[in-house]
């Protein structure tokens, strides 16, 4: 048995949904931002697409602490975003991990599209489709890879420590609520305390969730209609 | 350059009874009235012409084989005939209207009576049945699209009587079911031409629909192409199997060079070809 010590359960869940609000609000929005870039530029033949896609695959090794001091300066009061008062709030953490995530997203839903055969474009355009029909032929047939791409930017989201602890402040309220609190800081908090039991047990549930949203995507993905045929 | 026989009109190909140009646009015209043609077509990709001055039409109820050898540019002829890309030189037209004069909405209604299949595997990760029935979908409001993807979370309805048709054409529907990635070649292009005939065209193109297939498969295909003839579907078949051409075209184009040298009926072309290089080519001597 863990020694949980302070580890309520108000705190725990706090902590939990401040992960996971922080971190899917933060895929969604590189998925907004992120899958149109990655069509955009995967349909496309253009001057410096090399260029573009070896910036996007660079991104994916951004230093997280770096985006996070960035994402600081940014919203510091003398800061360009300053007005918007996000400093120490989930949003700043939300807009962090979106700068980290984005580039993973993009780059692997990118692979993803591109490797949609040009035969297959054909295909719909001469069956009738319009550029519309055809992007969305295209999602659909890169499917496995676009989700791979959202599970993978969510990976990145929900376990950084970096950026979050510099942006968010790590802040928990006297009730024990967290605010910018998440699973990963508060594993910090615990190890710095030297509560190594403690820092486990939130450890496991991370893996947990990570596994859990994981298992979700899985099943999404290879949810195919007539993939395995049905004979008549 | 164009070679023409005694008796054929400036198309090349066309006969002169033309017959009376639909507006394309028109939706459900009648069968009898849309004619492919192409005039002075000229193409190129950067490094030279591809195409050249190359006019040729193919008229309801016929079959129209495009023969020349591999790389001689007849998958180039066909794309600029769907529509892939605007032809350098020249025009296509569609029952008479200049398919890049008209309005992008006008464009697109008249490409959607044309169908095409291709040489290369080009089907769908699904089922055989969406597969065929993607040209209806996408011909679809997108509120009925949404409607239609909603219900089928819900259950899937059996195929629809022109899917059904469609792949009955090519002996097909036992397969309807079947995940598309499970197909033989030969079925996958079975299927393939079944995606392209269930709208229910005016003009199918098929791009080497048989090449590297074994004989039944080509068959099947060739019975479905002279099913769609019979249905007063105008029919355009690029290959480089001469004795496919013999078969089942009523008229034939022969392009070497990126250029058609000569046309005219089958038999007559094959049987006494005007040009030299037509002839060795259909002797089998003419190599490239």
């Amino acid at each position: 048995m863990f020694a949980l010590g302070d580890l309520n359960l108000t705190y725990l869940v706090s902590i939990t949904a401040v992960s996971l609000y922080v971190s899917t609000a933060a895929v969604a929005l590189s998925a907004a931002l992120g899958l149109p870039i990655s069509l955009a530029v995967g349909f496309r033949d253009f001057y410096g697409k090399s260029v573009v896609t070896s910036v996007i695959s660079t991104g994916m090794g951004f230093p997280s602490v770096v985006v996070g001091l960035v994402v600081l300066l940014a919203l510091s009061r003398s800061g360009p975003l300053g007005t918007f008062d996000l400093l120490f709030t989930p949003e700043a953490m939300i807009l962090s991990q979106t700068i980290l995530a984005l580039p993973v997203l993009v780059s692997v839903s990118l692979s993803a599209v591109q490797s949609v055969p040009q035969d297959l474009r054909d295909a719909a355009f001469a069956a009738g489709g319009t550029s519309t029909d055809v992007a969305l032929l295209v999602v659909r047939e890169a499917r496995y890879g676009i989700v791979t791409a959202l599970l993978a930017a969510y990976g990145r989201a929900i376990s950084e420590v970096g950026s979050v602890l510099i942006v968010g402040g790590n802040i928990v309220f006297s009730d024990s609520t967290s605010f910018t609190r998440t699973l990963t800081t508060a594993i910090t908090v615990e190890a710095r305390k030297g509560n190594i039991e403690t820092g486990i047990a939130l450890g496991a549930i991370l893996l947990a969730l990570v596994l859990g949203v994981n298992a979700l995507g899985a099943r999404f993905r290879d949810r195919t209609p007539g993939r395995n045929g049905r004979g008549r | 350059m164009t070679a023409e026989r005694p008796g054929t009109d400036g198309s090349g190909v066309g006969g002169a009874d033309e017959p009376a140009a639909s507006d394309p646009a028109s939706n459900g015209a009648g069968r009898g009235g849309t004619r492919l043609a192409a005039h002075d077509l000229g193409h190129g990709f950067g490094n030279g012409a591809v195409l050249e001055d190359i006019s040729l039409a193919v008229e309801p109820g016929e079959i129209l084989a495009v023969v020349g050898p591999s790389g001689t540019g007849k998958t180039t002829l066909f794309r600029l005939l769907a529509m892939f890309e605007r032809p350098d030189e020249g025009a296509v037209e569609v029952g008479g209207d200049d398919v890049w004069d008209l309005p992008e909405a006008r464009r697109l209604a008249v490409r959607r009576r044309i169908g095409m299949a291709f040489q290369t595997r080009s089907l769908f990760s699904t089922t055989v049945e969406e597969n065929v029935s993607y040209g209806l979908r996408v011909r679809r409001s997108w509120s009925a699209r949404i409607r239609d993807a909603v219900e089928g979370l819900f259950g899937r309805d059996e195929p629809s009587d022109t899917v059904e048709k469609a792949l009955r054409t090519v002996g097909m529907f036992d397969k309807v079911d079947r995940d598309a990635g499970s197909l033989s070649a030969g079925e996958a292009q079975r299927v393939a031409i079944a995606r392209a005939l269930a709208p229910d065209p005016d003009v199918l193109l098929l791009d080497e629909p048989t090449s590297n297939l074994d004989p039944r498969n080509t068959a099947a295909i060739e019975s479905a192409m002279r099913a769609a003839r019979d249905r007063g579907i105008a029919v355009a078949l690029a290959t480089h199997d001469m004795q496919q051409a013999r078969r089942v075209s009523d008229r034939t184009a022969v392009i070497l060079g990126g250029t058609c040298i000569e046309s005219g009926p089958t038999d007559e072309v094959f049987g006494s070809p005007d040009d030299d290089r037509v002839r060795q080519f259909v002797e089998g001597k003419l190599v490239y």
